[in-house]
């Protein structure tokens, strides 16, 4: 239900992560995501995917690790440079 | 391509807000709780009742999530603390920037006490930190006790299981030793107390519990008629 939030707040910290780096384009970024943390991986990566397609991150990939506690955090992001 | 670590949690704006709630909470001595569970599991009675044992002197407060109406707090306001409704407009949770809002124009430091009602909903408020020293989930016996099990996010983050409704044990095929078998298997040092706002029951264990959960801190919210020291 509230993982729209969750996939808007994603992007928002991707968007400041490349900020930083203007030559580079964001590819994929990792989350970890407890068992315990109230969130439905599948529904994460549905609301992300409707969130990135048309936005200025498309074609921008998630990738979920699971983890056993209340895990809700960042892990990596691949970026292409030129 | 290159791939660089990333840090930090996923709802960083929220966990922001909530240290920065914290802070302030910790600053005024506040004792913060913050109540989770479904609709209907007695969120709102379970105040009610703990409302109507407080002395009017002491200095408690508190906010109620819904998504709509302004229902609750009205229901809540009669006990003669303050309260304020948080309206969510259609989220099914609140998150901390709604409580610092909703916060907005009270003095704390003449604070001691505030309840956090959080919006019907087993999920969604468990991932957002309000700076409250704890959560309370609430499970009612007439909703199933495999309930830990099918919603173990809250119950592995609550440092509270208020079992409520219990008046209504007789007549209802909810098993109580089940289900906190159950919330504990999901998070062993759970703690539970069994109540009924409607008669009352179990009342003194879960005001003994806020009393022991808020004793690091210089709380002066007691039943009436306790023997308690006046507000500093």
């Amino acid at each position: 239900m509230h993982e729209v939030g969750i996939a808007a707040g994603i992007l928002d910290a991707v968007r400041k992560e490349t900020a930083m780096r203007p030559a580079a384009r964001a590819v994929k970024v990792g989350v970890r995501i407890g068992e315990m943390a109230g969130i439905d991986p599948e529904s994460l990566a549905f609301c992300f995917e409707a969130l990135v397609k048309g936005s200025d991150l498309e074609p921008l990939a998630l990738e979920i690790h699971r983890a056993p506690a209340d895990e809700l955090e960042f892990v990596f992001l691949e970026l292409e440079e030129p | 391509m290159i791939r660089v670590p990333m840090e930090g949690k996923v709802l960083n704006e929220n966990e922001k807000a909530a240290a920065a709630l914290r802070a302030e909470f910790s600053r005024h001595n506040v004792f913060v709780v913050n109540l989770i569970g479904s609709p209907g599991c007695g969120k709102t009675a379970l105040l009610e009742r703990t409302l109507e044992s407080f002395d009017p002197s002491r200095r408690v407060a508190v906010l109620t999530g819904d998504i709509q109406t302004d229902a609750d707090a009205a229901r809540l306001a009669r006990y003669g603390f303050p309260v304020r409704q948080i309206t969510t407009a259609g989220a099914c949770h609140l998150d901390a920037r709604m409580v610092r809002n909703a916060l907005d124009g009270w003095d704390l430091a003449n604070l001691d006490l505030l309840f956090i009602e959080n919006v019907g909903n087993l999920v969604c408020p468990t991932s957002y930190d309000l700076g409250e020293a704890h959560k309370i989930v609430l499970l009612s016996v007439t909703e199933g006790e495999e309930k830990p099990l099918k919603y173990p996010g809250i119950f592995f983050k609550a440092d509270l299981m208020a079992m409520t409704k219990i008046d209504l044990l007789p007549y209802v095929p909810f098993r109580a030793d089940v289900a906190e078998r159950n919330a504990r298997q999901i998070h062993p040092g759970i703690e539970i107390v069994r109540v009924s706002s409607t008669t009352g029951a179990g009342m003194e264990d879960w005001l003994r519990w806020l009393r022991a959960a808020s004793a690091g801190l210089a709380v002066h919210f007691m039943l009436a008629g306790n023997n308690c020291r006046a507000p500093v």
